[in-house]
């Protein structure tokens, strides 16, 4: 064996003679200066497509401004965010909005854990079927749009195909004002309920082993194990995901253009489609504007109190 | 949320003056460019669409060889936004947006495209068309119907003449069609007793575009009703009066019941891919969509063209207290953002398009001509079974409203109609609801804040 190379000489000066400065660094440019340099392109992109476009929405939600009407804008103070607030239409949407958000949360989060917790006992095979259940989420919203309207469709769609094999009768899935919103909250589960599934499963192979085999050493029964190990220590993670998901169908707009066009009528209309219509049907801005701050406002309290419960959650 | 804040965005500082009524073309064509020149047009995307860019560009070019027409498509639905938004952004990638007549009154109070009145006066002959079609698709304030204002502005001049023509199954309902709509009505009704599995009626329903808003109206005029007092911009009351009750009660009560199940979000293309599968004794479409009806390719009814008209026919559609049909179609404008060489382009093209012959030749290419020459030439009565039912049409024709509110209203319409035939609202409580909540928009001119709920 021969000697180690010496990684070090006893000889500074000649190895500062040896390796000089970097060439081409200004002496002028400091190591903050450097950071900024480098910082700085993100960051202009950041104020430029976020900050910015966030604070003129900002002033314009309290102007009366119509961007195909042009002219100045006038301010109007709060009145934009009083109408809206004491809206009868608003409050409709909003209500539409709730229900749907809380049916396809609760739905896919069911599924999601179930699929999870199922995968999580395969030894075999776990990738390929997690791999396979990942396929829709990464489908584009228009294109499961698109073929779920085809596949529900009353008359043609193969969905009441089946049915009427089956002997059972047709249904109106996107006409009628019940089916239509269960429809929007089936399509949407069929989409995102592998991302609750990749979170859930995420948290469940974190479980520690040595918790199962200390329960079943104790002859803990399976129910008793999933209920005082796995879902204690899934459920904060669980709870992000939860999170991710509301905030999503909070804001849900392409898979109702698409499939109902918020109909019949306005009964599938979401928050989100109201303020296209009214950003864009009668170029109203600043209404529109307002209407989309107080969006955003009821996204950030909300998370805010669930980001405390979830912190609440970690200190018990 | 993003788009409307880019076109806010570039609106604010872009060449934000202020203004609020439209340009004016030069009487004459300025002098054209000899370099290569993309003249851009912007409409859905349906058959004309395809067939004004293929006939464009090969007729066009014979007289301006460096130029290439292009017409860009967008969905339906969208047309409205797509052309807008690059109207709010004071800034669009096309020279001619073909806009829907109702469209006119908010593009001229933004100022977005050019008032070509002057140009008119001076190259267009416009002797050679019915007064009305030449009001419809240009002028602002909208014309009384059947009427033109000669005194008022023109800001487009027709590219599409359209209405709707009513498809029958001869072979199902007999050769003759129904001449009143309660007669249609009661045909529509035998003929799906008779025959299981096919549905008396077809027609638009969907909450999306003008679709259901249309169907209504035409029902509305047929049974005398009124859409609004356009002097006193008066809708409450005048659209939900008797007329307007007994239209909406025959539309749904009596039509709806006879249509297939889950057809409460049909449009253009449902209602042919109904007739095109022998799916519906008696249909409404426009005329400018039923091209593809008599093609074998597409239709279960035959296996050549003749075959497939053995058993449709089209005719006019059915009188009952007025013999009103509705005005489709749509004209080309010009731009207000669009180079001088491209808006120069555009007014040539415009004035090469109206000539008699080159009508002529856009009928025989599929087109629905506004010249009342070329509305009689043989050229467009043999181009297709159901011109002659535009032909015929054109003397009945009544249009919505054209005013800057548009859109908000025949949403309303568009949406309440839609609830009423789905079963999400009462007749009654939506037309109502029409007529409570357009008033509202009328009436919101000096409304501060919260424009547009």
């Amino acid at each position: 064996m021969s000697d180690p190379v010496p990684l070090t000489t006893d000889h500074p000066g000649q190895v500062a003679s040896a390796t000089p400065p970097a060439p081409g660094r200004s002496r002028r440019l400091s190591d903050r200066g450097l950071a900024v340099a480098f910082i700085s392109p993100a960051l202009l992109l950041l104020l430029a497509m976020s900050v910015f476009p966030l604070l003129w929405a900002l002033y314009l939600s309290f102007t009366d401004y119509s961007a195909t009407r042009g002219g100045p804008a006038h301010f109007v103070w709060f009145e934009n965010y009083t109408a809206i607030l004491t809206s009868a239409q608003v409050h409709l949407r909003a209500l539409t909005t709730l229900i749907y958000v809380v049916g396809a949360v609760a739905l896919q989060t069911v599924l999601g854990f179930a699929i999870a917790y199922l995968i999580s006992r395969r030894t075999h095979g776990r990738g390929l079927l997690t791999t396979l259940f990942l396929v829709p989420m990464m489908l584009s919203q228009v294109v499961v749009g698109l073929f779920w309207k085809f596949m529900l469709d009353a008359q043609f769609g193969v969905i009441n195909s089946m049915l009427g094999s089956l002997g059972l009768g047709q249904v109106e899935w996107l006409t009628r004002q019940r089916t239509a919103l269960i429809s929007l909250i089936v399509v949407d589960t069929w989409q995102w309920t592998p991302f609750i599934m990749l979170i859930a499963l995420a948290g469940l192979t974190a479980v520690p082993k040595y918790l199962y085999e200390a329960a079943s050493i104790d002859r803990a029964s399976e129910w008793f194990r999933f209920r005082t190990i796995t879902l204690p220590l899934v459920w904060p993670l669980l709870l992000i995901a939860v999170l991710f998901r509301a905030i999503e169908a909070f804001r849900l707009f392409d898979l109702v253009y698409i499939l109902t066009s918020g109909g019949p009528g306005v009964s599938t209309e979401t928050l989100s489609f109201h303020v296209y219509k009214v950003a864009f049907l009668g170029f109203n801005t600043g209404t529109a504007s307002a209407y989309g701050i107080l969006m955003v406002l009821v996204v950030i309290v909300l998370t805010q109190l669930y980001l405390r419960y979830l912190n609440k959650l970690k200190e018990d | 949320m993003a788009a409307m804040l880019v076109a806010t965005t570039m609106a604010a500082c872009g060449q934000d003056d202020g203004a609020t009524s439209a340009p004016k073309a030069s009487a004459t064509i300025p002098e054209l460019t000899k370099d290569p020149l993309t003249l851009s047009f912007i409409w859905f995307d349906w058959p004309p669409a395809h067939a004004l860019e293929a006939f464009a560009n090969a007729e066009y070019t014979k007289v301006r060889s460096n130029v290439t027409i292009k017409v860009n498509t967008v969905p339906n639905a969208n047309w409205h936004d797509a052309m807008f938004t690059q109207f709010a952004a004071h800034k669009t990638d096309f020279d001619i947006p073909i806009l829907d007549s109702q469209h006119i009154g908010e593009a001229v109070t933004n100022g977005n495209i050019l008032d070509i009145t002057d140009f008119v006066k001076k190259n267009i002959d416009v002797k050679a068309y019915n007064p009305y079609l030449l009001a419809a698709y240009g002028q602002y304030p909208q014309a009384e119907t059947g009427k033109r204002d000669e005194n008022a502005s023109l800001y487009g001049l027709p590219l599409l003449g359209d209405t709707w023509t009513m498809i029958y199954r001869k072979d199902l309902i007999g050769d003759k069609p129904p001449q009143t709509w309660d007669e249609m009505i009661s045909v529509a009704e035998k003929c799906q007793a008779d025959n299981p599995g096919v549905s008396g009626l077809a027609f638009h329903q969907a909450n999306g575009s003008d679709a259901a808003a249309v169907t209504y109206n035409t029902v509305n005029a047929v049974y005398g009703g009124n859409l609004w007092d356009s002097k006193t911009r008066k809708i409450d009351g005048v659209i939900n009066d008797a007329a307007g009750q007994e239209a909406m009660d025959v539309l749904v009560n009596k039509m709806k019941p006879l249509t297939a199940a889950g057809s409460g979000n049909w449009f253009i293309d449902e209602v042919n891919a109904a007739v095109a599968q022998g799916k519906a004794c008696i249909a409404f479409n426009w005329i400018a969509a039923s091209g593809g009806l008599l093609d074998p390719k597409q239709s279960t009814l035959g296996t050549t063209r003749e075959e497939i008209l053995d058993k449709l026919g089209f005719a006019t559609l059915p009188s009952q207290k007025t013999n009103l049909v509705p005005l489709g179609g749509m004209g080309m404008h010009v731009s207000a953002y669009s180079p001088a060489a491209n808006q120069a382009e555009a007014l040539n093209f415009m004035k090469w398009f109206e000539q008699a012959d080159i009508q002529k030749k856009w009928a025989a290419a599929g087109g629905v001509p506004s010249r009342t020459d070329a509305l009689e030439s043989p050229e467009f009565l043999n181009a297709g079974p159901f011109n002659q039912v535009y032909a015929d049409s054109v003397s009945r024709m009544r249009d919505m409203w054209n005013v800057p509110e548009y859109a908000r209203l025949v949403d309303i319409e568009n949406t309440n109609v839609n609830a009423a035939l789905n079963g999400a609202k009462t007749p009654k409580d939506a037309l109502n609801d029409i007529a409570k909540e357009q008033q509202g928009v009328l009436d919101s001119g000096s409304r501060k804040g919260g424009g547009g709920l």
